[in-house]
């Protein structure tokens, strides 16, 4: 009898053995799929000769690409720039996206219906052609080379996706309670900062972190608008080293594990609400 | 849901009575107006003066003229349009094709209860997570070099060395092989969405009813998915046929035009000929397919609902 239950106990928490073995099977997958993430890791702690000279595992291990790339590129500098940028595009999304998402959840309408189309011709168009006439319209308004051509376009082309995200989330919270508190006296706008928006906090992360990672990894606008170095943001800067370094692989793998660093950390953030998002992006139109 | 969500938004304007009602109906434009604003500004206005530039010769500097639809007219006698827009196609129904298989298998894997499920989760989604511009990177040391990893191994067979970015349709085919790559955990995560959606007993009578895994794949898990994946076809087709970073930043559209699609072409002809009504022609070209896709979206996803 002992036996029996020590059994099914073990048994319940272990997985039976075509399981494991499945497992087994998806690790090697995410090996071979994530080769040429892992191999930049690994490649980023060797010296080029020592890459160009072949094998996979790095022989002495050392910072030294690092070590130049923080002590003699600007590095930081685009980071600060990508910090700068993707702040302000984001702190701008919310809060614009957070009141049209309240109007979608909230209303219905002709207004509201046109106000949807509208977002998904801007989710959907080809983002060159305005490019063309902005840059045009910004370099008259001494815009183009600065960080706030970039953050407004950022802000603008993440809206869509933002706004949806933020309906679904409204969307999610009973409109009874917005009512409750408007009897005890709140106004609609009220009801909505006091009520909605406290109870979106999870929401309101999720929204965050996507705007960021998005404004993070944006290369198209941030290659046109930002020409001089001290302005440039990482992608637009790991894309210069990638020209400079076209033969030093060591300090441009380090390059870019560096660059890839903040989105493996919005990932882990964000993983749960992924599946969800990517489902808010392509199921609401 | 709908139907549902409309029977209360009229019992809360009645109830408010016609004052509270007034007040109401202007809030939501209220709501509205800081992003209208801002799409007036920063894409509409823009728009409409990029399809004005379609129509005048020019360079970046200034406009030499209104030319009437002459622009279009010569994009089609341009062999490098031509091109791009069969490599817009190709590169799409690839990307689409690709990472929907990849994206589909790896979901049903996922959805099972295996150990570890989370962290291969988390795995496979970084290639869509990390900046284009590290994906090449990280690509490109794979198969640009003659050192590259896959030449290593490929001399290991005494095979090689391919020169990837060399030749046109290598190039091609390597473009569309890091789309894929960076597309399919979208797919992934979409399809494992969908798919713990299904009712799981439905799966368990068709089981007492005698059908095996594939039966079950065919006759249940397909048709349940398919509105979704449709959807999902359509949207990665818009994505794909807007994809800039991933061409531009492997090849530049090169070898000679060999991976050039509409927009990087559209790119080039303003951005480094400095040709401001062809290539303002060419991204209005890729707008009406793209807005013809989504028209599409549109249409499919109120069928969904």
């Amino acid at each position: 009898m002992a036996t029996v239950s020590a059994v099914s106990a073990t048994r319940r928490r272990a997985f039976p053995f075509g399981k494991r073995a499945l497992s087994v099977v998806l690790l090697a997958i995410v090996v071979v799929v994530d080769l040429p993430i892992i191999m930049m890791i690994l490649n980023s702690l060797r010296r080029t000769d020592e890459i160009l000279s072949g094998g996979l595992l790095p022989r002495a291990p050392s910072l030294a690409n690092y070590q130049y790339l923080i002590e003699r590129t600007p590095f930081w500098t685009y980071f600060g720039n990508s910090v700068l940028v993707a702040g302000g595009a984001t702190a701008m999304t919310i809060v614009v996206a957070a009141l049209a998402g309240y109007a979608l959840s909230r209303y219905r309408g002709r207004a509201i219906t046109g106000y949807s189309r509208l977002l998904l011709l801007v989710q959907m168009f080809p983002l060159i052609l305005t490019l063309i006439p902005l840059f045009i319209l910004f370099r008259e308004l001494n815009l183009v080379n600065t960080r706030t051509s970039v953050l407004l376009l950022y802000a603008v082309v993440h809206l869509p996706f933002a706004t949806w995200m933020f309906k679904a989330f409204f969307d999610a919270i009973p409109r009874e309670l917005e009512e409750a508190a408007q009897v005890d006296g709140a106004s609609r706008i009220g009801a909505f900062w006091r009520i909605v928006l406290r109870l979106s906090g999870p929401g309101i992360a999720a929204v965050t972190i996507f705007s960021l990672l998005f404004s993070y990894n944006e290369y198209l606008i941030a290659s046109i608008f930002l020409r001089d170095e001290d302005k440039m943001t990482i992608p637009v800067g790991v894309q210069m080293f990638m020209q400079q370094f076209q033969t030093d692989w060591g300090s441009l793998m380090a390059a870019a594990t560096l660059a890839m660093l903040p989105t493996a950390i919005f990932l882990l953030f964000v993983q749960k609400s992924m599946v969800y998002g990517s489902v808010a992006g392509s199921v609401k139109g | 849901m709908a139907v549902r969500a409309s029977t209360l938004d009229r019992r809360f304007t009645e109830r408010g009575g016609r004052e509270r009602q007034r007040r109401a109906d202007l809030l939501p434009y209220a709501l509205l107006l800081p992003s209208i604003a801002l799409i007036v500004a920063i894409v509409l206005n823009p728009l409409a003066t990029g399809i004005y530039y379609s129509l005048n010769e020019g360079s970046l500097l200034r406009l030499d003229g209104f030319v009437g639809l002459a622009n279009y007219r010569n994009l089609l006698g341009m062999p490098d349009f031509r091109h791009a827009m069969k490599f817009s196609a190709l590169f799409a129904a690839c990307s689409v094709a690709g990472s929907y298989l990849m994206g589909l298998g790896l979901a049903l894997l996922l959805n099972q209860e295996i150990p570890g499920r989370a962290f291969f989760r988390v795995a496979l989604l970084l290639p869509w997570v990390i900046p284009s511009i590290v994906s090449i990177a990280s690509w490109r040391w794979l198969i640009a070099d003659q050192n590259g990893l896959v030449n290593q191994a490929l001399g290991l067979v005494d095979v090689g060395p391919i020169f990837f970015l060399s030749t046109g349709d290598s190039a091609m085919f390597s473009v569309i092989m890091i789309k894929i790559w960076r597309s399919f955990p979208f797919m992934m995560v979409s399809c494992l969405a969908a798919l713990q959606s299904i009712d799981r007993d439905i799966y368990e009578a068709a089981r007492i009813d005698g059908a095996g895994r594939w039966q079950s794949f065919r006759d249940i898990t397909m048709p349940q998915i398919f509105g979704i994946s449709v959807v999902m076809w359509i949207l990665m087709t818009i994505w794909s046929v807007n994809d800039f970073e991933t061409p531009w930043l492997l090849t530049q559209g090169g070898p000679s035009n060999a991976t050039e699609n509409l927009i990087v072409l559209a790119y080039k002809y303003t951005f480094t000929r400095n040709d401001v009504g062809t290539g303002s022609a060419i991204a209005v070209v890729s707008m009406i397919i793209l807005m013809t896709l989504a028209l599409l979206l549109l249409r499919k996803q109120r069928d969904e609902q």
